[in-house]
């Protein structure tokens, strides 16, 4: 019996010596779109890792990249990839910039039930945010205005929708703003000439997806790249990670970090 | 772990072996990808995961110099150039005779090519159009090249310089550089944007926090040559300490105080070229000053100023700089202020951009070979207003409309309109 408590105590002392302990502090900078997935991941890691400090900060996608090349940031968050330029910078500042695809952000554009239009083209949709196109006859529906719903403006969806269907054009300026995607889909649901958009995540039974250029949105289809309105968002570390930032970066891609990726609204890669 | 390492070799391989070789294609890299899919071999996830890193990674290869079997001088370089088409209109009213009033075509290319030399160190050599050497203008006016009747035009060299970036917050410049690269300035008051300084430059860049930069360029612009005569050459010795404080997300101020230190201008010859305006003061044949010069210079950028209003204009600067001659006592001041509305740039179509400039210089204010040469015909002793308007025809293509109403300072107003109506493209 003694000798089980020695081997008991000696197993716990081995374990404890080779668990992670963690005295340093790493900075996570950049994409106000990747920002809840870092922030949630942060929070779960820390929870789970005593000692490990991780700073969780927004700014955008050119802040975070500029960051990491200045060297005053570990991990750059991006929603978009990064820029010839901006290689070309860290090369010359002798950063070598790894990427890590970490989820997929897609986007549903959808519309009341009642509404008998099923599918558009991209270009229509941009023309309905934009204001050239106002009622639902002119994209085959009845006569009947269009409702524009939109996210508020210091959203990450927002952003991704405006680059890629709007392509940085402006939002008309009668859109009714929402500040989250359970918003865009309630009024949806409820007002039958509107239009909205959600994460792919937020589809319900309440609201109705159009497919666009014909492809219906779908998770598989956002992963496989063949519907439009989706992109990889990314953490860019300098080479290779290593200790917290290596272990952080495991984290997010792992399944547990993937659920977290899911319950942010964004599309898992596992 | 072996079995994805294995994949995203698979993977990587023929994508870098397509860098070198351009004999595999993107759209092969994502076949590979959607075959293993289908096998069952990867999940969409993984399959978009490795795809998309490994594509990541062989642009960073390749801006980094390394995944080719050409010198990375080569793969790094790039080419760039501009055509613009203009048709100008000039009235002179000081001789009061419309029949002076002159209507000409002009275009001007420009052509340039930058690379690095290594990770370090980058070189820009550009060629243009111009004119009897002009500092000022790479215009050239149709009929006027030679005898006209189509003669061919001149290109010339307008700019070769390279960039050193010494440590994260200096960079040495040397040569014929772009002058962005010498100083910063937000009008065109004290120097014309087409001129191309010769010398050397140190930038000092630091970024303090996230709102804060501080900024200083110093160096030597030569714009004579040192010889055996008498005179000393003439120099500028140019210091701008300036910093820029992001207020908030959509506010930002940007502001510089520049210190040129120019000698040698007393006594020596004024140019001879034709692209010469003479307007300081001189004694005979030589400057009569020398032109040490202080100017102060702010801007202040707003997002979406009018939003508030329901306007939807995404940008607007209001701007403004004074320069002052401190080797002179008199006729030795001028100040530029403005505004400039809509997109900060001129991108696709339907972008647009007003600008307005109003500036004074007066005679001795600053040396006489360095102002807008649009700007009352590049003289001192002036004073102007200016409005210009972009707009966006396309990718790379937009119109403009430039319109400067110009008086002299000094004895009859002599009142000069200058219309510009332009088409650039560029490439």
């Amino acid at each position: 019996m003694k000798f089980v408590a020695r081997l008991a105590f000696f197993g716990m002392l081995i374990l404890g010596l080779t668990a992670p302990c963690y005295a340093e502090k790493i900075v996570v900078e950049g994409s106000t779109t990747v920002l809840p997935i870092a922030q949630k991941a942060a929070e779960v890691f820390m929870q789970k890792n005593q000692g490990a400090d991780i700073a969780v900060r927004g700014g955008g996608s050119g802040v975070g990249i500029a960051s990491i090349i200045d060297g005053t940031c570990d991990i750059a968050d991006a929603s978009r990839p990064i820029k010839e330029s901006e290689l070309e910078k860290a090369a010359s500042y002798g950063r070598d910039i790894k990427a890590h695809v970490i989820a997929m952000d897609g986007i549903a554009v959808v519309v009341n039930p009642s509404n008998k239009v099923s599918a558009l083209s991209k270009k229509q949709v941009a023309d309905i945010y934009t204001g050239k196109i106002s009622n639902w006859s002119e994209v085959g529906g009845d006569d009947q205005k269009i409702v524009v719903i939109s996210r508020d403006t210091s959203s990450g969806t927002f952003e991704a929708f405006g680059e890629l269907v709007l392509e940085k054009a402006k939002v008309r300026p009668d859109a009714l703003m929402q500040a989250s995607n359970q918003a865009v889909a309630s009024v949806v649901a409820r007002t039958p000439g509107a239009i909205g958009y959600v994460g792919m995540g937020f589809l319900s039974g309440s609201v109705k997806a159009l497919k666009i250029d014909g492809v219906m949105p779908s998770r598989e289809l956002v992963l496989t790249g063949k519907y439009s309105i989706g992109r990889p968002l990314f953490m860019y570390t300098n080479g290779s990670p290593r200790g917290l930032v290596k272990d952080f970066l495991d984290f997010v891609k792992s399944s547990e970090g993937q659920q977290l990726v899911e319950g942010e609204g964004f599309i898992a890669l596992k | 772990m072996m079995r994805r390492v294995a994949l995203v070799l698979a993977v990587a391989v023929p994508v870098i072996f397509s860098a070198v070789f351009n004999c595999v294609h993107a759209g092969e890299i994502d076949l590979l990808l959607e075959k293993l899919v289908d096998k069952g071999v990867l999940t969409p996830g993984e399959a978009q995961q490795i795809g998309v890193e490994t594509k990541e990674q062989v642009k960073a290869e390749i801006a980094a110099g390394k995944s080719s079997s050409l010198p990375a001088w080569v793969q790094n370089m790039k080419l760039k150039g501009d055509l613009r088409l203009r048709y100008q209109y000039k009235h002179d009213k000081a001789a009061n005779n419309y029949s002076k009033d002159t209507q000409i075509g002009r275009l001007r290319m420009r052509l340039g090519l930058d690379t690095k030399v290594n990770e370090k160190i980058m070189v820009g050599v550009g060629i243009a159009t111009n004119s009897d050497g002009d500092p000022r203008s790479t215009n050239m006016t149709f009929g006027k090249s030679g005898d006209g009747y189509s003669t061919k035009m001149e290109i010339r060299l307008d700019n070769a310089y390279a960039k050193y970036d010494a440590l994260p917050w200096l960079t040495i410049v040397g040569g014929k550089m772009l002058l962005k690269d010498a100083l910063w300035e937000p009008t065109d008051l004290v120097w014309d944007t087409d001129i191309t300084p010769e010398g050397g430059v140190l930038q000092f860049d630091k970024k303090l926090n996230s709102n804060t930069s501080l900024f200083m360029n110093t160096g030597v612009l030569i714009q004579t040559d040192d010889t055996s005569s008498d005179n000393d050459p003439v120099m500028m010795y140019i210091i701008q300490p300036g910093a820029t404080y992001k207020i908030n997300d959509s506010m930002s101020l940007k502001g510089a105080f520049t210190a040129n230190i120019g000698s040698n201008t007393k006594g020596t010859a004024y140019p001879t070229g034709d692209w010469y305006k003479s307007s300081n003061t001189k004694n005979g044949s030589n400057w009569a000053y020398d032109y040490r010069t202080i100017s102060p210079a702010l801007e202040l950028s707003l997002k979406e100023p009018f939003k508030a209003a329901g306007l939807d204009i995404e940008n607007m600067k209001l701007f403004g700089e004074y320069v002052k001659n401190l080797a002179v006592s008199s006729n030795n001041s001028g100040f530029s202020l403005g505004f400039q509305l809509g997109n900060d740039k001129i991108s696709k179509f339907g972008d647009w951009q007003f600008r307005y400039i109003y500036a004074m210089l007066e005679k001795d204010a600053v040396l006489d070979v360095t102002p807008d040469s649009d700007r009352y015909s590049g003289k001192t002793g002036m004073r102007s207003h200016e409005a210009a308007l972009s707009y966006g025809l396309g990718k790379n293509t937009f119109l403009g409309l430039d319109v400067y109403r110009s008086w002299s300072l000094i004895g009859s107003r002599a009142p000069e309109t200058l219309v510009q109506v332009d088409w650039n493209l560029k490439f």
